[in-house]
């Protein structure tokens, strides 16, 4: 907030989030193991896995009171997803050890903590958070078949081949329609020209832009 | 000068009909055909000779005659005596009218028996994500969004909108020269 700050801002923002700010009090007389346990449960949460049981079966087994127990991981939740969305070429493991030191958080923890954010599991991690990004349905399944009609009642002899196309979309939906030789002829002259429009980006590197 | 409004108006009618049958325009009525073309013409006499082209255009289309064939039936038509004859100015209307609007008759014949939307276009775009709400995303490919527009004859377009990755666009590209090749199996054995 102040422009005096000598040292960039926390990788939490300005103001620090209130779960995370009560972390260390809640945390005072809690063991590593515990700790780990907590942050196992925390991190299948955010690669979107169903972590309820383990959650209930951690809330049963400790001696800390619920209402903390529920402090602590919406604190650690909080510590990791921010320290998730931004890129490990801006948010350095130094900076992100510093800040939460700041908070005087256990140093043991901060080990444990930097290990998800900067370790091997940060790739799929990422990966599983893409997933919750906002984007258009995809297809999971295209099916197709070629007729030739021979005849129909309007026509004695048609023999005009044609593509009946059927896609089953991720939203759940199911997209049937004919494409006529014309038109398929276009539809595969696009597709090919995305692919190599997309190929063409990759081998750019307009990606690499850094700050 | 009499037979030159007589091929006019005989052209006007066959092109009315293929509007009428063919090209769905209901503008076109029995009734507007005859006050525009035919006025001199009793109800009767106007009504044989609709019928009369309808049921000719109708066997042209149905078996979508090529040049040769159309001369062949033509010629048979304008042998036959009585009133179903056919006079040689009504056979070259029709054959003028057939070579005009062969394709465009062939087509709205085959969109009558297609029942399924069909494709009427498509537009895409390429796109690279580069952040969102939850976190940098430069480590993820560029993303293709497709705009697939399909619909039913006479109905109104319905839009489909697609997200692929470059695997899965490499994968429909596949299906597509699959789908190439099926066509070409039979394409080229006829």
């Amino acid at each position: 907030m102040s422009l005096s700050h000598t040292k960039d801002t926390s990788f939490l923002g300005g103001r620090i989030p209130a779960e995370i700010e009560s972390m260390p009090k809640n945390l005072k007389d809690v063991d590593q193991e515990l700790f780990r346990k907590i942050l196992k449960a925390v991190v299948s949460a955010l690669e979107g896995k169903d972590s309820r049981e383990l959650m209930k079966s951690i809330a049963e087994s400790s001696v800390i009171p619920q209402e903390r127990l529920s402090h602590i991981v919406a604190g650690m939740y909080r510590v990791l997803s921010e320290a998730i969305r931004i890129p490990t070429s801006s948010l350095k493991q130094e900076a992100f050890k510093e800040d939460l030191r700041e908070l005087r958080i256990p140093e043991d923890f901060i080990t444990d903590f930097a290990s998800v954010v900067f370790g091997s599991r940060r790739t799929a991690l990422d990966a599983a958070t893409s997933q919750n990004d906002p984007h258009l349905p995809t297809v999971e399944d295209f099916k197709w078949r070629v007729d030739v009609a021979i005849s129909t009642s309007s026509l004695a002899r048609s023999l005009q081949p044609s593509v009946l196309m059927q896609m089953k979309l991720s939203d759940g939906s199911c997209q049937r329609f004919e494409v006529p030789l014309s038109k398929f002829q276009e539809l595969r002259y696009n597709v090919a020209l995305i692919l190599k429009e997309m190929n063409d980006l990759e081998k750019r590197n307009i990606l690499k832009i850094q700050d | 000068m009499a037979d030159v409004e007589a091929t006019k108006s005989l052209s006007g009618l066959l092109n009315g009909i293929a509007q009428k049958v063919y090209y769905n325009n209901s503008e076109i009525t029995e009734e507007l055909l005859k006050h525009e073309l035919y006025h001199e013409l009793s109800q009767e006499e106007f009504k044989a000779l609709h019928e009369k082209m309808k049921a000719l255009i109708k066997s042209i289309a149905t078996a979508d005659m090529d040049p040769s064939q159309l001369e062949a039936f033509l010629t048979a038509q304008t042998k036959r005596q009585g009133s179903g004859g056919l006079s040689a100015e009504q056979a070259a209307a029709l054959s003028r009218f057939w070579k005009s609007q062969r394709v465009r008759v062939r087509e709205s014949l085959l969109s009558q028996s297609r029942w399924e939307p069909g494709l009427r276009g498509l537009s895409w775009r390429v796109d690279l994500h580069t952040a969102t709400s939850r976190g940098d995303a430069a480590h993820s490919g560029p993303v293709a969004l497709m705009e697939l527009e399909l619909g039913r004859a006479g109905q109104d377009s319905e839009f489909v909108c697609l997200e692929f990755d470059e695997a899965k666009v490499n994968q429909v590209l596949k299906k597509m020269s699959d789908i190439q090749e099926s066509i070409d199996r039979i394409v080229h054995r006829t």
